[in-house]
């Protein structure tokens, strides 16, 4: 058990519940957010090793949540997730600040290694 | 008939009056000159045989032979005037009347010689030719009463004539021109009416005119004239609906994409974690599963909706679901540009009758450019209401975007107008206008530069009065 923490934001809460099961299998401990507003909150309360946020969801831009992020938390590392295939190119710009992006549909074992990539587990 | 022939026609009609009045008073005119050398003459035979009574009478007074001897000159004159006027005087007092005259002056030039013995005549033959003299003055005077009276009565006949083809030509033009020209009038205005219903974006047809006629070609030429804009129209809808279908996609895809998504992630979990799930929530992946198969078959239909061709049918509907509906179907395209929505949608609204897709297109249009208009952040905020004490009902789109420049104001209705370069077609607007026009609505705008827009269509309520009328 790894007991890095996870934060996963997604207004899609099958996409929070499912990545939850997926990766506290390997033994993340994950916390879910559907409301932007509240995962922000939640992250002055705690500190995070990683964020796995939707780009755009209903009223707010996940492009925010990556700039406070990077801003308030350093440390935290933050994997983009989006249904617009489109917005590629642009966060092809941000390659540098977020250490992954995937498009939906998204692949588990894939979301799942990116992690361990990400916060340094790699076996 | 055609005009042009009407038109030659009633010209030709009026030419030809005038050319018969012209004859009839170049004829009277000759006859009156004629009848009036007749009057001098027999104005000089009278003067002549006034001479002679005088000499008459001098010579009865004086005895002198010399008068005797002009009365000779001046009768031997009167005869050959006589008889050069014989066919006018037979034809003024009739050849009995002649037949005497010419009596009459022979029995007055043998009276003479019989008196002209170089004695005075006696009593008996002084009456008798006095009387002959005095018969012979008579029949001149009543010679020149007569020709007098019939030039009067020429110049009479003439005036009548003339002032009878004087009506007869101001009744052919003033009577039979205006029938024509009301009825080119009466074409004018309808072809007017119907112009006007089209540059208000209504194609409407006018009554085809009976005949074959200029008017008739001009109303046909006209109506297919209208019929064509109203197939382009429906081209442009179509056009302008695949427009939209492209700005959708995003929204689309993001509609599509996240229940695929989610299907896609259950699936993976079921398969990767099966040992872990329970009765329970295997059965409520299931459904989940189900759920978002739903999701993705909604958005299909939403979007089939709105591509279909146009088959124009007008049904009852309530504002406030036509409304809903297009937000649902622009619901995405808000959240991608982050716009925050108001609305105000109250309950038990006047129905109006419409086509859902076309009012549907509106809407999308107006909102879609109040989307285009708005930086994230901004708010969209959609209102319906009753107006006109529940005659129509209006439905507001407002944006608090960066608003119409003033000096755009009144062109933002007319097709290809925009100000968005190779991203607009301008056609968004018009066709909304054209549509709303269609149902007997209005459209109106209001806008303030960096502040926002505010569109206004207001549709015919379905009262109980309207009703009737269908
Ligand atoms: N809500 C709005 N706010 C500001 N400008 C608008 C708005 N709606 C329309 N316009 C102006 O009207 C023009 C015509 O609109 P439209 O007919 O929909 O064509 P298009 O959107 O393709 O340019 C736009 O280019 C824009 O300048
Ligand atoms: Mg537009």
């Amino acid at each position: 058990m790894s007991g890095k923490v996870v934060m996963v934001i997604d207004d899609e809460k099958i996409v929070c519940d499912m990545a939850k099961i997926a990766l506290r299998k390997e033994g993340y401990e994950v916390e879910t957010f559907v409301d932007l507003v509240l995962a922000v909150e939640r992250l002055k309360g705690r500190s995070f090793d990683l964020v796995i946020t939707d780009l755009k969801m209903k009223g707010i831009d996940g492009m925010e949540v990556l700039r406070t992020i990077k801003e308030k938390y350093p440390a935290t590392k933050v994997i983009m997730i989006t249904a617009f295939a489109h917005l590629s190119a642009a966060i092809e710009a941000f390659r540098g600040e977020v250490s992954d992006f995937f498009p939906k549909p998204i692949k588990l074992k894939e979301l799942v290694a990116a992690v361990k990539r990400a916060v340094g587990d790699e076996a | 008939m055609k005009i042009k022939t009407g038109i030659v026609l009633s010209g030709f009609v009026n030419v030809a009056l005038i050319v018969v009045i012209a004859a009839f008073a170049y004829h009277d005119l000759n006859r009156i000159l004629t009848k009036l050398a007749f009057v001098e003459i027999a104005d000089d035979l009278n003067t002549l045989f006034l001479e002679m009574r005088l000499s008459e009478k001098n010579y009865f007074l004086s005895n002198d032979p010399g008068e005797l001897a002009d009365i000779k000159e001046r009768l031997a004159s009167a005869k050959q005037v006589v008889g050069s006027m014989r066919g006018d005087i037979v034809r003024a007092t009739g050849a009995a009347n002649y037949a005497e005259l010419v009596e009459d002056i022979g029995e007055y030039g043998k009276t003479f010689p019989e008196a002209g013995q170089d004695r005075p005549p006696d009593a008996d033959a002084e009456a008798r030719i006095r009387s002959a003299g005095k018969k012979l003055r008579e029949f001149s005077e009543t010679l020149i009463r007569l020709e007098r009276k019939e030039v009067h009565r020429i110049i009479d006949n003439s005036t009548n004539g003339m002032l009878l083809s004087f009506w007869a030509i101001l009744l052919s033009t003033v009577a039979l021109s205006p029938v024509s020209s009301r009825r080119i009038l009466n074409a004018l205005k309808k072809i007017e009416t119907l112009t006007k219903s089209i540059s208000q974006g209504r194609f409407d047809k006018i009554e085809e005119h009976p005949g074959n006629n200029e008017i008739a070609s001009v109303i046909r030429a006209v109506n297919s004239m209208s019929q064509e804009l109203r197939n382009r129209e429906e081209e442009l809808l179509q056009t302008k609906k695949l427009a939209s279908l492209g700005i959708l996609t995003a929204g689309v895809a993001h509609e599509i994409t996240n229940p695929l998504n989610n299907i896609s992630m259950i699936a993976q979990t079921f398969e990767q974690s099966y040992g872990d799930l329970d009765e329970t929530m295997r059965l409520e992946f299931m459904k989940k599963v189900e759920n978002e198969a739903e999701r993705i078959k909604n958005v299909v239909i939403n979007l089939l909706d709105f591509s279909k061709p146009k088959q124009s049918q007008r049904l009852t509907a309530d504002v406030r679901e036509l409304v809903e509906h297009t937000m649902a179907l622009v619901r995405n395209m808000l959240d991608v540009s982050a716009i925050d929505t108001a609305l105000d949608l109250p309950q038990g609204l006047p129905p109006v009758l419409v086509d859902e897709h076309q009012i549907h297109q509106v809407l999308v249009n107006l909102i879609t450019n109040a989307i285009q208009a708005m930086a994230p952040g901004g708010r969209l905020s959609v209102a319906v209401r009753a107006v006109s004490g529940g005659a129509a009902v209006e439905i507001e789109v407002r944006d608090t975007g960066k608003g119409i420049a003033p000096e755009h104001l009144s062109h933002v209705f007319d097709p290809f107008f925009s100000t968005k370069g190779v991203g607009g077609t301008g056609l968004g607007l018009s066709i909304s206008y054209g549509i709303v026009k269609n149902h007997h609505g209005s459209i109106r705008v209001e806008s303030e530069a960096g502040k926002g827009t505010a569109f206004t269509v207001t549709l015919p309520a379905i009262t109980s009065q309207n009703f009737a009328e269908e």
